[in-house]
């Protein structure tokens, strides 16, 4: 539990008897730290994605080719629906493993971080499946280059996603986190991170397989 | 050895590094085996043996550098090692060579990192020079110079501005603030260690196949997606440089919005906390694109994908559109940390306050906001949407307008003051104001659509960009670097050195850069080894010049390396400046502070008597500390 909260916070307890540490910071904002630092590293990933999102509105409307997708394409849109609802459920466990520890739910929050996990593995095993049986590949034509580049590029989050709640559940299975803030940032950070990969997914889902 | 080698250090990086590139061929052998490929063929421009060692190698460096050892212990459940600090402060020479998670060493880290790439890049430019001092090809091939041009540009941007303002911030800003460290002390020195392995990779590329990158720093596809293998290191190199900016972006936003000092609101921060607050949310929210943009040009290069491939349905231009709405904005993450240090240096000197100190600091997010929104004034010539044209130009017109209320506020504050001109940083800031405000005003001509098409890609865009960066963001960082100097290393530097070094700078970027204007105007084509012979005597008069100015930075290199050493003692304050990082010794405690200060006043109030910014611990310990209300609190005047 204690961990937890020092790896977010760096120094984060300093025992005086021992050896001479430096100072407290002053808290002058009341968000905590972690939590701030991980909303600025979304809203730099959210500019990666737009950085994707701004490549496929010149390859779909300033290149202007006749159909959309261009001919000889298909996707597969009612496996892609069955994934993303598959992937938004996720993001309701992980908010009820993180209200379960709030209240000091420990097998609430291991019952809610499994779920997500199996949930967001689920999205990723469908996805690999979606792409062995698509029928094109990311050599064929720019719609094949920016389909796999914005779902894979959201894959690679998944991914990373995922290896944040492996920490998580890792830390819940040993009994670690606890009702205070400071000792569940272990599940919020993460969770935070995996709210944003699944609404990233619904932008992408409506852009690519969508509209 | 055994012990050595479990060590995170040196020995276990170096074995780090060959693990982590055996992994990454053997990764490349082993898809390719399974894909039915041959094990070994490689394409004209793929390389796939080569790039992707290159992209796991300085993983497996850092990991045994002992960069991720805190996290690993934590993502695998085990207890961590509560923090002894152990890999905090510099007690020797050799501490500056370890994972060190003290903000003040990373900042030194930072600053001496990146003088030595300057170097390296000044001596590029030179090459580039003594070929261009006479018509003709004499020293380098055609394709050589190409990656001359490129790598200097790319040394200079990514490996010297943008992390040398990083390095200088990061030493003084947590002080400045009355903070112990930064916010995220690992994540600080890991996006150091991330900058020298960008380096390498960078001038590792004139090692490839085929040479160095030779697509300008801009990369335009498709000049970049059918370059030779170097073209593919420049790809992986950003990527680098970029992760090491953005996370120091977002170790500068955390510890700012954070972890001030009691008293310490918005408008009681000094003028380089605000620059560094604005250059962080461009870096945070811009930088994202050109990683974005290498990305696509590498999947291109390595994936055979077509972004950028009219044939199969890519459009080339979206390049350069990503690519700007990065890069534009990258001019102001080079040139606003340079604001606050300017800022911070007159003040102090003239003895005034920051005239309009709280438009200074709206002038900044000014400055951010609008700069999302002029990235296509690099693409008049480019064949874009024509309808873009003219809106983008307002835009990059009206952007002087709070760039002026900087320049204006400098002549203000300098206005009646009590002008101190002892200090080379205080000549350098002076020098900076004209030298910028000549850049600017070819910035406004190059913004506007009948003065581009004119002189795009001459030399006159080469003369703006030089009076931009050189006379303007290097002389903020010579200014910096002699203000801090003594904060740094405790020691005073020769001043009469410090003069030769300041009119040699300033006497050559004149000479260097202002006759770039005239043949630029008369057409001289930038990125080109040959000219026409008209172009002969002005640019033997740039290049006498430029060798010249190469020269006089060897002062500059003996005088801070010969000082750090055996300099005069400086004292605390040897400027007699206000803000907190004045008030510790110097060079300061390894925590910073026993007690946070408490902030009771602005930070520049120079002749009101009895004026104070921060009491430090220990000192009045009955003094009252106003409420910190932002809305009660009156602005500094």
């Amino acid at each position: 539990m204690e961990s937890a909260s020092i790896a977010a916070h760096g120094h984060g307890h300093v025992d005086e008897h021992e050896h001479h540490g430096p100072p407290e910071a002053h808290q002058s904002a009341r968000i905590d730290r972690t939590i701030l630092g991980i909303l600025l590293f979304i809203l730099s990933e959210v500019m990666l994605f737009g950085a994707f999102f701004a490549a496929y509105f010149f390859l779909r409307v300033v290149a202007d080719p006749a159909s959309w997708p261009p001919e000889g394409f298909e996707l597969p849109v009612l496996i892609a629906g069955i994934n993303t609802a598959v992937l938004i459920s996720s993001s309701f466990t992980v908010h009820y493993a993180l209200e379960a520890i709030k209240h000091n739910n420990h097998r609430g929050l291991k019952l809610g971080l499994t779920a997500t996990w199996l949930l967001g593995a689920t999205f990723l095993f469908i996805q690999i499946n979606e792409y062995i049986h698509i029928g094109f590949t990311p050599r064929d034509g720019a719609f094949g280059s920016i389909f796999f580049s914005l779902t894979g590029l959201h894959g690679a989050h998944v991914f990373v996603g995922l290896l944040l709640l492996t920490f998580a559940n890792i830390r819940a299975y040993r009994g670690h986190f606890g009702p205070a803030q400071k000792d569940h940032l272990g599940v919020e950070v993460p969770g935070i991170y995996w709210h944003f990969v699944d609404i990233m997914w619904i932008i992408v889902f409506l852009a690519v397989y969508i509209i | 050895m055994a012990a050595a080698i479990r060590q995170p250090g040196w020995y276990r990086g170096a074995i780090g590094l060959v693990l982590g590139a055996a992994f990454g061929f053997g990764l490349v052998i082993a898809l390719r085996a399974i894909s039915g490929l041959d094990l070994f063929q490689t394409e004209q421009t793929g390389y796939p043996h080569v790039v992707v060692p290159l992209i796991t190698a300085p993983f497996g460096f850092l990991f045994g550098f002992g960069a991720f050892d805190y996290w690993f212990r934590w993502a695998a459940g085990k207890p961590t090692i509560p923090e002894d600090h152990s890999g905090h402060g510099a007690y020797s020479w050799k501490d500056y060579f370890k994972f060190n998670t003290d903000h003040k060493v990373i900042g030194t880290q930072y600053v001496v990192t990146t003088l030595f790439f300057f170097l390296i890049g000044g001596l590029l430019a030179l090459l580039m020079r003594a070929e261009l001092a006479q018509p003709g090809a004499q020293i380098v091939a055609a394709s050589t110079f190409n990656g001359l041009f490129s790598t200097h540009a790319v040394v200079m941007i990514f490996l010297f501005i943008i992390p040398v303002f990083a390095g200088l911030a990061n030493y003084v800003l947590p002080l400045m603030i009355g903070a112990p460290d930064m916010a995220f002390p690992r994540l600080n020195a890991l996006s150091f260690w991330l900058l020298p392995i960008a380096g390498l990779i960078f001038i590792g590329s004139f090692l490839a196949p085929g040479g160095a990158f030779d697509a300008g720093w801009t990369g335009y596809a498709p000049l970049s997606t059918g370059a030779p293998l170097g073209q593919s290191f420049f790809n992986i190199g950003v990527q680098f440089a970029g992760a090491s900016s953005i996370a120091t972006a977002l170790n500068f936003l955390v510890t700012i919005i954070t972890m001030r000092a009691p008293g310490m609101n918005l408008w009681r921060m000094p003028l380089l906390v605000w620059a560094n607050l604005s250059t962080s949310l461009l870096v945070v929210g811009a930088t994202p694109f050109v990683a974005g943009a290498q990305f696509m040009v590498f999947f291109d290069r390595i994936l055979g994908m077509n972004f950028f491939n009219f044939l199969e349905g890519g459009d080339v231009i979206s390049y350069q559109h990503i690519f700007w709405f990065y890069s534009h904005p990258a001019v102001y993450i080079m040139m606003l940390p340079g604001f606050g240090i300017i800022s911070e240096i007159i003040s102090t000197h003239a003895r005034k306050p920051v005239f309009g100190y709280r438009l200074m600091a709206l002038a900044l997010i000014g400055i951010v906001v609008l700069s999302y929104s002029v990235w296509a004034h690099h693409m008049f010539v480019a064949g874009m949407f024509s309808w873009l044209r003219v809106p983008i130009m307002i835009t990059t017109l009206l952007i002087a307008v709070p760039t002026g209320i900087k320049v204006f506020s400098w002549l203000g504050t300098l206005f009646y003051g009590k002008i101190h001109t002892y200090s080379t940083a205080m000549l350098f800031a002076l020098a900076f104001i004209i030298t910028f405000t000549v850049g600017g005003i070819s910035g406004v001509m190059l913004g506007m659509i009948p003065i581009d098409i004119h002189v795009s890609d001459t030399y006159f865009v080469v003369a703006h960009i030089h009076f931009v960066l050189f006379g303007g963001s290097v002389f903020t960082i010579f200014a910096g670097i002699y203000h801090w100097f003594p904060k740094m290393t405790g020691r005073m530097y020769d001043e009469r050195l410090g003069r030769i070094h300041f009119w040699g700078t300033v006497i050559g970027t004149w000479l260097a850069f202002v006759p770039m204007h005239w043949i630029g105007m008369d057409g001289m084509p930038r990125r080109v080894a040959d000219y026409a012979t008209q172009y002969g005597d002005w640019n033997l008069l740039i290049s006498v010049s430029a060798f010249a100015l190469g020269a006089v930075q060897l002062v500059f290199l003996y005088n801070m390396i010969v000082s750090w050493r055996f300099g005069p003692k400086a004292g605390n304050n040897p400027w007699r400046a206000n803000s907190i990082e004045w008030q510790v010794t110097s060079p300061p405690p390894v925590f910073n502070f026993d007690e946070i200060p408490r902030v009771v006043g602005g930070p520049y109030e120079y002749g009101t008597p009895g004026a104070r910014h921060a009491i430090m611990g220990g000192e009045d310990e009955g003094a009252e500390v106003p409420e910190t209300k932002p809305s009660t609190v009156t602005a500094p005047s």
